[in-house]
């Protein structure tokens, strides 16, 4: 097979990747402390708008405007959660249902585009760019160069924050808590921690890290706004962290390979490689997930694998 | 607690306040929509009047009304049916595309068939694509205790992959290979005259025949959960697992008919995308729609009862087509969706001040007993 | 020796204090005290806790709480542990008064307290267990290595063997019961309250418990534990307070006593006059069999052990033991919400399926479960709802699969009157009637399917006098109207007004039968305890 084949499909895997391991991790980070966020694609959408709007209306040095517009995106991610975070937490309201609530009111026909409308930034080509830069000048190194070294500050950024939230989650005390809040929260409960801290705080970290996915599309991809345009990105974070059973070193694995069945498959059938269709592959992380699921129900797979098991459920401490 | 706010649950809520909230609500969510339109140079009032007349008395305003109300109607009623026994199914929008799937088989295989003939064959093959569907996240609940909020949402992924499949990138039965730009623009065969499913004309506007099925469903379902011992089962179910299991109810195959209804309910939804609008499987259209996720927010603020949403479909309906039919520089659309964010916020917040007793609390109250001495 | 004939015998022996010991007395040089409770007093709505309850226990020290249920032994932890605040009296730790407001309290003053129901998480390490209670969030780095290497010096310097890299699903109970006792060490306890440490422990691991409660005193800590089991507290413990009815009885050098004297004191000696007051019939055939039957409990170790009992038509078996014994999981195998592991069950000859609710209610057993608002109702139903919850199968009450609303409710008319259920209506919801009238709800529903046999547990728990009495009366009633009944009673009164026999539950097993009129409550209380 040709290489150049080979390489562009891994470069369109590690674009679509990107947004997918950051608003990936920002979900893992908040189902770790039991709250199921199904609201991730409109937080991404309400970041990339925010993101473009700051790109678009200030009028300073490259570097600031696009510092202040991921900063924006990040604030409007959090925004976002803190409203589901507030009904299901405080509220008690049903996870599912929250967050389905933020989906429609800042996805596709909400608030994002509202603001789009209103701030008139929609089909403009944007200002400011996040363009690849040339890691320690090696981007013409063979193979390596274009993949690893020629990539712009978002892909660097996922992944040094994959390699941070795995030191979070395994290396910090903080970490070993929010694990312990998400598997046995009445445990962490009593020993002091407070659960209620916990669930607030990751929750809001997850919409920081979902506005940044979407600034992504808006500031580094093809800067330019439209309704929607992270078309279902967010949804596919959400499977994804189930597929990674919530552990963020699959979960980089899984964001490529997502990226990789989704353009290999059209390069394929070109190419007439395979008798199998692309949707399979597409299909085949999501039914893996639920195979893996079923398997993981089993109690011999259960006790070892530590899922959050008190996710979706809201937790009250016993009150007489 | 909250802070010094106690926070107590209701013994009972007054029937008044049943009622009174949720308006209550709905006029806070209009209130804060019409400053969000005042601060982005939009007239509040002049807008919900237009609005008003888009989606009911302009010419035509309620046959779109009911053509948005169809679909979440159904979806509304999957959602509704199964979250009351607590059986989280958010599978609604790939038992949907399953069901239009079905349908148009159904309905194109019998396509000469007397067309009440073909009707109800589609409802059939709709529903029973779509139960089929629900029943995989329903064993996996029942018999391995999987959490079916993740594998439900896992299968309208695939259901969507193959539904993409089955019209862009095979040569399947259900897709149209006849006219010449069909292998550039492929589409899906459209379904014969028979599967049309007729429009029933009341005055100025048509009722699509998926609503009046949509509506005798509701009837149905609130009779089943009201009035028959299946439905009395359920609501134990719902109410508390152990007093279910207690009273000697086969909990198993509860949580397997209920998820079957439910995902039955859902592919109706599709038979009707395919019989009442469209007369041709359309993926790209339906999965832009998203009305199996937004069938349980109708759900949720329908509260779950089956005539409720009916009523909150066609208010959602109402709402999105306005959205639709308005749309220009005096009214983004995004301000439908932002609109029923409000409303669900308000709605979803508000009815927390039924449920529960909120008062305040001088003393920090440390003590936690059971009251029982041991 | 002491009589503690009416349970206000507080003022009628003086508690031996350990400073009065003589040096030598119980092997130990008296120490400082490390802890000293006076007159606490703690009232919960309709019921007095701990009435003055006053004792003490000095450094080095094991100290047993001796009781049946309802003695107040666990209130009086709760409250040497901060999370109860007393309403009277006085709480000295090593020499100082103080005042807690909350567990966090208590743990700063060295006071930690290790419950039945453990605190883990259990697909984490032992180490990552014992640092999650630790109270240094400030440090942030954490480093699996480096905490193993932590707890296991701790565990050395504890001497509590445990693996610090095992997985805490990979432990048997007492291994567990140890992680937890490992981890108030590390976090400084200087006072351990174990409340019931060996309910779910094999014999072994109950005398490697008290092995390392013994260690923990020789380095000087205080270990104070809940027991209702006599063999331990006269093996471990330096001294025994016996609590009776929210009062201290009385403070004994455990050197000085043997079972009967504590079991006289735990639950009096009087014989019980409303025992020969019955009036006595002749029961019939035995209606409910249990021939060797083993039960698994929740946690996986066998609550029931080679159980065989028999009721007849017409009398009440009454269950006495203190709760936690097995009792709960015999309620639950009689009605098939329990399956069992070995023996059978039969009523009326006919043989019950294991582990089916409906195949128990088909053969005619009805149950009054303890736990009433979780198991017993559905809470957001209607009176008329609850009270269908087994009929409504009959045919009486539906045709076809229609349920008739207009029955369901006419029935609920006619059991609320007569059971006299004060409630607005049928369609009241249940959860806002008061604890007595939802168990008139219960035993009428259970009374009016025609059972054979009736198993309560509790049945007056938490009821007011009246209630109390009605209830009482309703079981005598049902009865003598030949239905076989099964009494589980924590109250050891009850259980003697009411029983024609009594079979006495200690350690999943039944170690005595015998007829009320026959029994002796010091006799009872030895076996309650351990030590028949």
């Amino acid at each position: 097979m040709n290489s150049n084949i080979v390489l562009a499909v891994v470069v369109s895997a590690i674009a679509f990747g990107t947004p997918l391991v950051l608003a990936g991790l920002g979900e893992l980070l908040a189902e770790r402390s039991g709250v199921l966020n199904l609201g991730v694609e409109g937080m991404m959408l309400m970041g990339a708008v925010c993101a473009f709007y700051v790109s678009q209306e200030l009028h300073w040095s490259s570097a600031l405007v696009l510092f202040l517009a991921v900063v924006a995106s990040m604030v409007a991610g959090a925004a976002m959660a803190l409203i589901h975070a507030f009904l299901t937490i405080t509220i008690r309201v049903n996870q599912i249902v929250s967050g389905l609530a933020i989906t429609i009111f800042a996805g596709i026909i909400g608030l994002s585009s509202y603001l789009g409308e209103v701030w008139n930034i929609g089909g403009v080509a944007g200002l400011h760019q996040f363009n690849q830069v040339n890691l320690l000048g090696l981007k013409n190194l063979p193979i390596l160069g274009p993949l690893i070294f020629n990539q712009d500050v978002f892909v660097y950024a996922s992944w040094v924050l994959v390699v941070a939230v795995l030191y979070y989650l395994y290396r910090t005390r903080p970490g070993l808590y929010l694990r312990a809040v998400g598997e046995n929260p009445a445990a962490a409960d009593a020993m002091g921690i407070n659960v209620t801290a916990y669930r607030y705080t990751h929750t809001l970290i997850g919409g920081a890290l979902a506005g940044l996915g979407g600034a992504y599309f808006t500031l580094a991809l093809a800067p330019i706004w439209t309704d929607g345009l992270t078309a279902g990105v967010g949804w596919i974070a959400i499977a994804l962290v189930i597929f990674a059973f919530w552990r963020p070193d699959l979960l980089v694995l899984g964001a490529y390979l997502f990226g990789i069945f989704s353009a290999l498959g059209p390069t394929l059938q070109t190419h007439h490689i395979t008798a199998l269709p692309s949707e399979f592959y597409s299909a085949l992380p999501f039914l893996m997930t639920v195979i893996a699921l079923a398997a993981a129900s089993t109690s011999w797979a259960n006790r070892r694998i530590g899922t959050p098991a008190s996710l979706g459920i809201p937790y009250t401490r016993e009150e007489a | 607690m909250i802070g010094p706010l106690r926070v107590e649950r209701r013994l009972d809520t007054p029937k008044w306040l049943k009622v009174v909230v949720p308006l209550a609500s709905l006029v806070l969510a209009a209130i804060i929509v019409g400053i969000l339109l005042l601060a982005t140079g939009h007239n509040p009032l002049s807008t919900y009047h237009q609005m008003y007349s888009a989606a009911i008395t302009a010419d035509g305003a309620l046959s779109s009304t009911l053509v948005y109300a169809t679909p979440l109607l159904f979806t509304g009623l999957c959602a509704a049916f199964a979250f009351r026994m607590r059986t989280w199914n958010i599978g609604g929008e790939g038992q949907l595309y399953m069901g239009a799937v079905g349908a148009s088989a159904t309905g194109l295989v019998l396509g000469d068939w007397p067309r009440p003939l073909v009707i109800i064959a589609m409802v059939i093959g709709g529903a029973l694509a779509g139960m089929l569907w629900a029943e995989i996240p329903a064993l996996l609940r029942a018999y391995l205790r999987t959490n079916e909020i993740l594998t439900s949402l896992m299968l309208n992924y695939v259901a969507g992959f193959f539904m993409y499949y089955l019209i862009y990138d095979s040569d399947s039965y259900w897709r149209d290979l006849t006219t010449p730009g069909a292998s550039v623009f492929p589409t899906g065969k459209t379904l014969g005259s028979h599967a049309n499913w007729p429009g029933i004309t009341i005055g100025s506007f048509t009722l699509p025949l998926g609503f009046v099925i949509g509506a005798a469903l509701a009837v149905g379902l609130l009779l089943l959960i009201r009035s028959t011992r299946y439905g009395f089962e359920m609501r134990v179910m719902g109410d508390s697992p152990q007093a279910a299991n207690y009273s000697g109810i086969r909990t198993k195959r509860k949580i397997l008919s209920v998820m079957a209804i439910s995902g039955g309910v859902a592919g109706v939804a599709g038979s009707s995308q395919i019989g009442d609008f469209g007369h041709v499987l359309d993926p790209r259209g339906l999965q832009q729609a998203q009305y199996g996720y937004t069938g349980i927010v109708v759900a949720a603020l329908a509260l779950y009862n089956p005539i409720a949403v009916v009523l909150v479909s066609l208010f959602i309906g109402g709402l999105t087509n306005a959205g639709f039919a308005l749309e220009g520089p005096s009214f983004p659309t995004g301000l439908v969706g932002t609109m029923e964010g409000i409303i669900l916020f308000t709605v979803l917040g508000g009815e927390i001040l039924a449920r529960y007793r909120i008062s305040w609390q001088r003393r920090h109250v440390v003590a936690v007993g059971t009251g029982v001495a041991s | 020796m002491l009589d503690a004939g009416d349970g206000r015998a507080a003022l009628a022996a003086p508690a031996v204090l350990a400073s009065d010991l003589p040096a030598g007395a119980v092997g130990r040089v008296p120490k400082a005290l490390a802890v000293q409770a006076i007159e606490m007093t703690k009232r919960f709505p309709g019921v007095v806790a701990n009435d003055h309850v006053s004792f003490d226990a000095a450094e080095g020290e094991v100290h047993a709480l001796l009781g049946e249920n309802g003695a107040g032994k666990t209130t009086l932890c709760n409250l040497l542990m901060g999370l109860y605040r007393p309403d009277d009296g006085r709480l000295i730790i090593g020499g100082k008064p103080v005042r807690f407001h909350s567990p966090r309290d208590a743990q700063g003053s060295g006071i930690f307290m290790v419950h039945q129901h453990l605190r883990l998480v259990e697909s984490m390490t032992v180490a990552e267990n014992v640092v999650l209670g630790s109270s240094s969030p400030r440090q942030l780095r954490f480093s699996p290595r480096a905490v193993e290497r932590t707890v296991a010096e701790a565990a050395e310097r504890f001497q509590m063997s445990v693996d610090p890299r095992a997985r805490i699903w990979q432990l048997s109970l007492g291994e567990r019961q140890r992680v937890e006792i490992l981890k108030a060490l590390c976090r400084g306890a200087r006072i351990l309250i174990l409340d019931e440490p060996t309910t779910v422990l094999t014999p072994q691991e109950a005398d490697q418990l008290f092995s390392s409660v013994r260690d923990m005193a020789a380095a000087g800590r205080t270990v104070i534990f809940i027991s209702h089991k006599l063999p331990e507290v006269l093996a471990v413990a330096d001294r025994v307070t016996i609590l009776r009815n929210g009062h201290s009885v009385t403070t004994l050098p455990t050197a000085g006593t043997d079972a009967d004297d504590l079991a006289g004191l735990m639950v009096g000696r009087e014989v019980s006059l409303e025992a020969v007051a019955k009036v006595t019939h002749e029961a019939g055939p035995a209606v409910l069999e249990l021939a060797g039957v083993w039960a698994r409990g929740d946690l996986g170790t066998e609550a029931l052990k080679d159980i065989t009992l028999e009721v007849r038509a017409g009398e009440i078996l009454g269950i006495a033991g203190v709760s936690g014994n097995g009792q709960r999981e015999l309620a639950e195998v009689i009605t098939g919400l329990r399956p069992t592991t070995r023996g059978m069950i039969k009523i009326g000859g006919a043989r019950l399926p294991t582990g089916d609710p409906r195949g128990a209610i088909d053969l005619g057993i009805a149950y009054v479960p303890e736990d009433r608002m979780g198991t017993g109702i559905a809470p957001n139903l209607s009176i008329a709802e609850n009270l269908m919850l087994k009929s409504y199968r009959a045919k009486t009450m539906r045709s076809g699969p229609v349920l008739s609303s207009r029955k369901a409710i006419a029935n609920a008319r006619e059991m609320i009157e007569r059971f006299d259920v004060r409630a607005p209506g049928p369609r009241t919801l249940i959860r806002q009637l008061s604890g007595g009238n939802i168990q008139k709800v219960l035993l009428a529903r259970e009374l009016s399917s025609q059972p054979r046999v009736l198993v309560a547990a509790s049945p007056t728990r938490g009821l007011d006098v009246g209630a109390t009495q009605y209830v009482r009366r309703v079981l005598r009633d049902t009865a003598t109207s030949g239905v076989a009944v099964v009494m589980i009673s924590e109250d050891l009164d009850e259980v003697f007004e009411l029983s024609d026999r009594i079979a006495v539950f200690y350690n999943g097993r039944v170690v005595g039968t015998l007829k009320a009129s026959e029994a002796d409550r010091q006799q009872i209380g030895l076996m309650m305890a351990g030590a028949a």
